[in-house]
């Protein structure tokens, strides 16, 4: 097993019950075509592998359609946590070279899965990618940074590159392929360690309210201007800190507390 | 009757729509420019052929029934060539 | 000649294509089922009501599965004027209890249930897939169908085609004479979303039961009806139109379900309704003036796509036609594929079914009706004459006595510039159709 595409069977934002309107995310349709054109770069096949009920059958159906060359569900609940997730696929994808994916589906997870699955595996990573250019002995990715920079990446494998939606798409899987794929024995597995369910329920992102001090000023005016920033330019608020990664990441959600976004404790 | 008045675009952003990148619809504007009844301007449900000030037509495809009304009130041979999006595009209808 | 991929390609995953699917996988064949949409039904819309009782020997207790809104036990037929409303309301309590009469129910919930069917049949469904062509051999049969997919031909032994009313199958093979704007109407409809509970207190029913109100008038200058059908929690309301009036009156469709729905009749039926969904669709509304040949060496038609439509003013029918002549399509194919002679002799008891049952007879018996229901004298004068004569009859005009109602029907009829001649034939017409 070398060429791995994960792949999640969501629901459509509109219809979140019915099953009719649930197919994979665009950005997974990308990841499931760079698998494809990788696989017959270096003359291999592509696993795909889902996490889920047996509606989810559905998006592997769909990828051996386009040329996957086999199929893996592992058994879980739709509400299954992101880290159990990335742990059920990593240990079923140990050997994999290449491990393809979304960087967040439609249903706007928070695009950890990519990551846990790098952790699992040891692997190199390359998340949240806008291009991407294969070549024999490895991948060249490029990431949007701040300020319309963008960062390229040289990746070896084994990596785990999660790319964005519009970055390739999705071919369109030929009649005869799609009617061998209705036939094709999909392999059904038990998760290795137990899922539990997702704490977090994935909802809109909504930064909560911030308490604002009421405006001080003499004026009705003034206090206006106070209130809308219309007079002085805000300070841009923000600071450049070199930290280690845990410091790092600890410095960010005190902020995002501070700033009101998290809520406290 | 205090219901609420919406607009076009709000009409039909109730339906669906899985917008392919080609066109499923061609219109020849030379056939059309020379048409003074525009019959596909008036009947197309989702409104989607507009008469231009110089004449002509624009047409959208995006927000397209799949209905075959313009092709259909349509007295000029040739003027609009239509057919099925790909498949797996186009309108997705739920409640009707 | 070479195998041919499998013995029946269906085109069309809707109630007729999924019917004849049905029938071809029970009987052992092996079938394709082609759907362009997302999944069958995506692609179907109808005014509302569906009549099922022809899947009775097809799906037996297909009552306690189906995925129907409410069924159909009040039945109001409605003459509008601009100020008028005359309504003929009908109840039965025997409409709600097995085997049933007819029932709301929409095309995506309904289509997607019988391609199940279908499926448990064993007949092979491919959604997201668009046939753009037929493939055929030297003498013009038909060998299979060309798909929008890579490496996308199918051949088939039989090809039943079920695309709807524009089948470009149908048009491509040559069988329409037919396909004029005349013979089109387009349907228009609004899904509203309303609570169960107010509905059940404005169409006074409880339960599943619903409503099906027909209307005549309504339609301003445009030749058309109007028809409004409960939900469970929605309402449909919405206009069938003549194509080419339409074009004519410089009416948009929209702005014709806004005069409906501000009726004084309709108003208070919608008010406080929320859009849910916008749509349309086009009906073969000529019904056998403009039905296509059936049946060629290696194709049948079904459904829509044969123009089998029924809309005759005081019955509008389509997906019972779309299931039957499914079902006799696929039965015609399979005795063609077991005789190993899918020529038009081979396949000609398709024909023979459809004479033979509704699916004809009554495209026979009201072969003149829609174009009466459509007509000038239907559509903008009898309503105001019929609306006055019942106003007069039952306006009380102390201290003048009651006037007869010959005289007030002699009256009317002459106010509204209507010919006793012109009445009598139409009279005769409807009598002859509907009688």
């Amino acid at each position: 097993m070398s060429i791995v595409a994960c792949l999640k069977w969501v629901s459509h934002p509109g219809e979140p019950h019915d099953e009719r309107f649930a197919g994979m995310s665009p950005a997974d349709q990308s990841a499931l075509e760079f698998a494809l054109r990788q696989a017959a770069l270096l003359g291999t096949g592509v696993t795909a592998i889902t996490v889920g009920p047996s509606g989810a059958d559905k998006v592997l159906r769909d990828a051996l359609a386009c040329g996957a060359t086999r199929a893996i569900r592992i058994e879980a609940p739709t509400t299954a946590a992101g880290t159990d997730v990335a742990t059920a696929i990593a240990d079923h994808i140990a050997d994999a070279e290449w491990v393809w994916c979304g960087d967040y589906s439609l249903d706007r997870g928070a695009g950890s899965v990519p990551a846990f699955i790098a952790a699992h595996l040891g692997a190199e990573q390359a998340l949240g990618v806008i291009h991407v250019d294969l070549e024999a002995d490895g991948v060249r990715a490029t990431r949007r940074l701040d300020g319309g920079r963008r960062e390229l990446l040289g990746v070896r494998s084994p990596a785990v590159v999660s790319v964005e939606g519009a970055t390739a798409r999705l071919r369109r899987a030929g009649l005869q392929s799609l009617r061998t794929a209705a036939d094709t024995v999909i392999e059904v597995v038990p998760a290795t360690t137990p899922i539990h369910r997702a704490e977090f329920m994935v909802r809109p992102y909504r930064p909560r309210a911030r308490e604002l001090p009421a405006p001080a000023g003499d004026s009705p005016l003034d206090r206006l201007r106070l209130l809308t920033d219309a007079a002085a330019a805000s300070a841009a608020r923000g600071e450049m800190v070199t930290l280690e990664p845990a410091d790092a990441a600890a410095r960010i959600v005190q902020v995002l507390t501070d700033w009101g976004y998290l809520p406290h404790g | 009757m205090n219901d609420h008045i919406i607009s076009f675009q709000e009409r039909m952003d109730t339906a669906e729509f899985r917008v392919h990148h080609q066109a499923h619809i061609v219109v020849d504007g030379k056939v059309c420019a020379d048409c003074s009844t525009r019959e596909c301007v008036i009947a197309c449900p989702a409104n989607l052929f507009v008469p231009t000030s110089d004449g002509g037509i624009v047409f959208n495809y995006e927000q397209c029934f799949e209905c075959g009304t313009c092709y259909i009130v349509c007295n000029r041979e040739g003027a609009i060539s239509w057919h099925y999006p790909e498949g797996g595009h186009g309108v997705v209808f739920r409640r009707t | 000649m070479s195998t041919p991929d499998v013995d029946v390609v269906v085109v069309g995953a809707g109630p007729a294509g999924s019917c004849a699917a049905i029938v071809a996988a029970r009987a052992g064949l092996s079938v394709v089922l082609l759907e362009r949409g997302p999944f069958p039904g995506s692609k179907n819309m109808y005014g509302g009501v569906v009549y099922p009782r022809i899947l009775d020997g097809l799906i037996p207790n297909w009552w306690e599965e189906a995925p129907i809104q409410r069924w159909v036990t009040r039945r109001s037929t409605m003459l509008l004027t601009d100020t008028q409303a005359l309504t003929v309301d009908f109840r039965s309590e025997a409409w709600g209890q097995p085997p049933y009469n007819g029932a709301t129910a929409f095309r995506p919930d309904w289509d997607h249930w019988l391609a199940s069917h279908a499926e448990a049949a064993g007949a092979q469904l491919l959604t997201d897939t668009t046939v753009v062509g037929l493939l055929r051999d030297a003498g013009g049969a038909v060998t299979g169908v060309r798909t929008d997919r890579p490496d996308g031909d199918l051949t088939a032994r039989v090809v039943i085609a079920c695309d709807g009313v524009n089948s470009f199958l149908a048009k491509e093979a040559g069988l329409y004479e037919h396909t004029d704007a005349k013979h089109f109407t387009l349907g228009v409809k609004e899904t509203l979303a309303l609570p169960k509970e107010v509905i059940d207190e404005r169409f006074a029913v409880r339960e599943r039961h619903g409503v099906d109100i027909e209307i005549l008038g309504g339609t301003g200058k445009v030749n058309g009806g109007g028809f409004l059908y409960t939900g469970l929690d929605t309402l449909a309301v919405g206009v069938v139109l003549k194509l080419p009036k339409l074009a004519a009156q410089q009416q948009r469709p929209e702005q014709i379900i806004a005069g409906l729905k501000q009726h004084p009749a309709i108003a208070p039926l919608v008010q406080g309704a929320e859009l849910k969904e916008y749509s349309a669709h086009l009906i073969p509304e000529a019904g056998l003036t403009m039905m296509p040949k059936m049946t060629m060496p290696g194709m049948l038609v079904a459904g829509d796509a044969a123009a089998l439509c029924l809309a005759a003013g005081i019955w509008l029918e389509g997906v019972n036609f779309a299931m039957a002549s499914g079902m006799y399509a696929a039965e015609a194919a399979v005795e063609a594929v077991q005789k190993g002679d899918t020529s038009a002799t081979g396949l000609a008891g398709y024909q023979r079914r459809l004479s033979d049952t509704f699916v004809l007879k009554d495209h026979r018996k009201l072969r003149r009706a829609p174009e009466l229901v459509l007509s000038d004298r239907v559509q903008h004068l009898y309503p105001t004459m019929v609306a006055n004569v019942v106003e007069r009859m039952f306006h009380v005009d102390n201290p003048n006595p009651k006037p007869g109602v010959r005289r007030i029907l002699d009256q009317e009829r002459r106010k509204a510039g209507v010919r006793r001649r012109d009445l009598l034939r139409d009279g005769w017409t409807g009598f002859r159709s509907f009688g």
